[in-house]
């Protein structure tokens, strides 16, 4: 096989970037509860997160006790926190508002698909992946882009429970050697990439002690995200969605198991990449937020503010950042609204800039739109 | 097919169920529909004259079919062999005098393509329409007898590119597919032209409907006029400057569509739903002073005639002919087509002002297209078709397949920016794993909703040899006799090929 090809090095600060999608609206306010607001209670006096069972962060908030593997992340500051966080559809519809904010405006191709445009043609047939049955319209547009719900399925199979076929692949592999140029050298790169992933033993244990459930798929594709990384395949972008946050009827029933799953999975993989987690950045956000009062059926219905989350990275954590105003009565927006006050762009951005976006590129990553990037970095 | 108003099919459903009369009628189309549902009744009869090509090499017959064609079925090769290539060049550039009931039936269930007036789209959910597209553009693909049409429609879809992602594309790319891309795929570049920046997808996807002058201050949009030229006409270097663009825009301001509520464009057409992406002239958003395009003055006060005028500048440039042609042989000669080529065909376009038919005639007719057998790679969508017509597949279009274009990066209508998905091989070779993988999957009939008759295709054809030649278009090589023997899966191989990525 050509030594020209190498997956690994063709660009010196490899970093991935994984985005994590909370589809149907989580509510920021149970994640990350301002638990020393006296408005809080009064609004959520069923649903609140209590002050005591709460994991304290600062002076205002707690994390919901449910989350409490993340309380490592952000005592050594690798985590950092947005509240108020959002887009600027206020029709509180799920799918306008997931459209937009993964289009990253009314345009064309996803934020993330834009992004990895500019970062120019990777050579690698894994530079981008979604751990999905299909690929999210934040990767749409991206140069390649594979959506797969399990490492195997990237195995010359045909397609019954990954039993790979030995003999064509040799076949294949032999016709394209008789090729000239670049199709022969395309055939030698996936053949490449095949065999580094055919490394990875998917069973094997992670490192650092991690420990993933094996009951939350969503823990599990973040497992293989982390051995993706680990094998060098030259992963720039990685998507994964933790679904089930519309929370109307209910809610403890609902978001208790789904924060355990987020927990679990974001803790996991911390732990199991360990100094990665420099060079690796997490973004978890959702569409939207939830109403700040709760509503007749221990529920909560379409908001507007919600929360995010970056993990790793170089992240300077520890912080809930972009500010708090407080719960305050007047200051909620149309049925009782937490507004927004960080749009989602302002948090990407500078997220993106650390992963090798140009600011010129910033602009065309999101077109039609005044960046003012938080300052998640030191 | 008739355009129906998408009340009068639901209306038409319903009825056709409480009359007695058109009881018969109505079970036989069910029955038709579901089984469609199943991908089901879509196989071809395997019968007449299924014999290959006896050539070791690409003939002018496999040749003809690999670029007028997604790729031979089984029995194309004899049917053309025994027309000759010219006389099915002309039965291909006619299809409206093609038979097309196989591809008729495997689209009855998707009446929404004629759906008129385009407003009651906005009835459907978001997410209802784009995955009809793209069903539908894979099915008349793969099913259709008309394909010099198919893969024409295919290229303009891609010359005028829109992306459903983008705001209300996802309803009104149906009209767009209809009206501007398949009115015209053999029809007049200049009439397509018009069509298309009068299309209410395209003045939503290039922001045409927020080109408005109301007020001394206020600047055009120059989004689509900039891309008119770009992309859709001149070409980059066609010599126009930033002032031909500025200019463009002011002539095409005022041209709107209606929206349900004032966005800040569409002023105080506040329309009910059928007239919804209606196309306007705002003649109080329309910049009235005169104007000067590429060397042409247009005086003040021709209103909506402007329009008028700058398609017939742009698309009688000669730059225009020259970026089209090459375009044409790019896609259809090779991906750096000699310039004698390109010199014929942009005469060709030239001298018949735009005429798509007399254009291919030139470009076919060419010394340097004969010579070009089997030199394009082919792109994603031409690859699974390719495979699943000389497969005989049956399929219905559904997610088991789209997920493997998906995973080639090549979903119909999902091509973010206005160049359409690239033409050249070198942007798609990244995608061979999931080539062979789809290889493996369809011979092995483990595609949801996609199916084959492996065994009737292997009977029918004569064998391992009749199927390798089948396939392959010509007779394989010794080392492919081998490889093939050695596979442990001929048919995989064979779909997966180098040769079978190649047309």
């Amino acid at each position: 096989m050509s030594a020209s090809i190498n997956l690994s090095t063709n660009r010196d600060d490899r970093r991935t970037l994984v985005v994590i999608f909370l589809r149907g609206a989580a509510d920021g306010l149970t994640l990350v509860a301002p638990v020393a607001d006296d408005n809080y209670h009064k609004f959520r006096p069923r649903l609140a997160v209590g002050k005591a069972d709460a994991v304290p962060l600062d002076d205002v908030f707690g994390l919901h006790p449910n989350l409490r593997p993340l309380e490592a992340a952000w005592k050594d500051g690798d985590l950092a926190i947005v509240h108020g966080a959002g887009g600027e559809s206020d029709t509180r519809s799920h799918f306008e508002a997931q459209d937009l904010m993964e289009h990253g405006g009314v345009a064309a191709g996803g934020w993330l698909g834009r992004y990895l445009r500019a970062r120019g043609a990777s050579q690698s047939p894994l530079a981008a992946v979604a751990l999905s049955p299909t690929l999210p319209e934040s990767l749409s547009g991206a140069p390649s882009a594979a959506a797969f719900e399990s490492l195997r399925e990237f195995a010359i199979t045909d397609g019954r429970k990954g039993v790979r076929k030995e003999d064509f692949a040799r076949a294949v592999q032999r016709l394209y050697a008789l090729e000239a140029g670049a199709l022969r050298d395309a055939a030698a790169t996936t053949f490449e990439a095949l065999h580094r992933i055919e490394a990875i033993d998917v069973n094997a244990t992670p490192d650092n002690g991690a420990t993933y459930e094996n009951r939350y798929p969503f823990s599990q594709g973040l497992r293989q995200i982390a051995q993706l990384i680990r094998a060098d395949v030259g992963l720039d972008a990685a998507s994964i969605d933790l679904g089930g946050w519309d929370t109307h009827f209910t809610q403890q029933t609902v978001i208790e198991p789904l924060m355990r799953q987020l927990a679990d999975g974001l803790a996991a993989f911390r732990r199991d990449l360990g100094p990665r987690m420099a060079s690796t950045t997490v973004v978890v956000m959702t569409e939207f937020g939830r109403r700040v009062a709760e509503n007749s059926a221990f529920g909560t219905d379409h908001g507007r503010g919600g929360v995010m989350f970056v993990m790793g990275g170089g992240v300077k954590g520890g912080r809930v950042l972009g500010g708090w105003p407080g719960l305050k009565p007047e200051m909620l927006e149309g049925p009782g609204d937490l507004p927004v006050w960080n749009n989602y762009r302002n948090i990407l951005a500078p997220v993106l800039a650390r992963h090798g976006a140009e600011p010129a590129s910033l602009a065309q990553i999101f077109p039609d739109f005044a960046l003012q990037p938080l300052p998640l970095y030191p | 097919m008739k355009t129906a108003s998408r009340r009068e099919f639901l209306i038409t459903g319903a009825s056709a169920l409480a009359l007695s009369g058109a009881i018969f009628k109505s079970v036989q189309g069910w029955l038709g529909e579901a089984l469609q549902y199943a991908g089901q009744g879509l196989q071809l009869p395997l019968k007449g004259t299924l014999a290959p090509s006896t050539n070791a090499q690409l003939d002018p017959v496999a040749h003809a079919l690999n670029r007028w064609t997604f790729g031979p079925r089984p029995g194309d090769y004899g049917r053309v062999a025994a027309l000759g290539t010219d006389a099915f060049l002309e039965e291909q550039l006619a299809p409206e005098k093609i038979d097309d009931g196989l591809c008729d039936r495997a689209l009855a269930r998707f009446s929404e393509c004629w759906w008129e007036p385009l407003g009651e789209a906005y009835e459907e959910d978001a997410e209802y329409l784009p995955p009809v597209l793209r069903r539908v553009a894979i099915l008349r693909a793969v099913y259709s007898q008309r394909q010099l049409f198919e893969v024409m429609s295919e290229f303009w879809s891609d010359h005028f590119n829109i992306d459903l992602g983008k705001g209300d594309c996802r309803y009104t790319k149906i009209a767009d597919d209809r009206d501007v891309i398949r009115q015209h795929s053999l029809g007049n570049f200049r009439e397509m032209l018009r069509a298309s920046a009068l299309s209410p997808a395209m003045l939503w996807y290039l922001d045409g409907r927020a080109n408005v002058k109301r007020t001394p201050e206020e600047t055009p949009n120059e989004n689509y006029a900039r891309e008119l030229m770009e992309l859709h006409t001149l070409g980059v270097h066609g010599g126009y400057t930033q002032h031909d663009v500025m200019e463009v825009a002011r002539c095409l301001t005022g041209w709107t569509i209606l929206a349900k509520k004032d966005d800040g464009f569409s002023g105080n057409y506040l329309s009910p739903l059928k007239d919804r992406a209606k196309v306007v002239f705002r003649k109080e958003a329309h910049d009235q002073g005169p104007k000067q395009v590429l060397g042409h003055d247009i005086p003040a006060g021709l209103g909506e005639g402007d329009l008028d005028r700058v398609v017939d500048i742009v698309a009688a440039h000669p730059s225009t002919a020259r970026f089209i042609a090459t375009k044409l042989c790019v896609r259809l000669i090779s991906d750096d087509p000699p310039v004698a080529a390109v010199d014929t065909v942009t005469r060709a376009f030239a001298d018949s002002r735009g005429d798509i038919k007399a254009t291919l005639r030139a470009l076919f007719a060419t010394p340097e297209f004969r010579a070009s057998a089997g030199a394009k790679f082919k792109r994603p969508f031409h690859f699974v078709v390719s495979a699943l017509r000389a497969t005989n597949a049956q399929t219905d279009a559904d997610r088991g397949l789209l997920s493997y274009l998906e995973k080639m990066g090549q979903v119909p209508f999902r091509y973010p920016t206005p160049d359409g998905y690239p033409t050249r091989a070198q942007h798609w070779h990244s995608t061979l794993l999931w080539r062979w993988k789809f290889a493996l999957a369809l011979a092995n009939s483990r595609i949801k909703g996609t199916q084959i008759a492996r065994t009737e295709l292997h009977t029918a054809l004569g064998g391992d040899a009749g199927v390798a030649a089948t396939i392959l278009n010509r007779q394989p090589s010794a080392e492919e006799s081998d490889a093939l023997v050695k596979s442990g899966d001929s048919l995989a191989l064979l779909l997966a090929s180098p040769a079978f990525q190649m047309s």
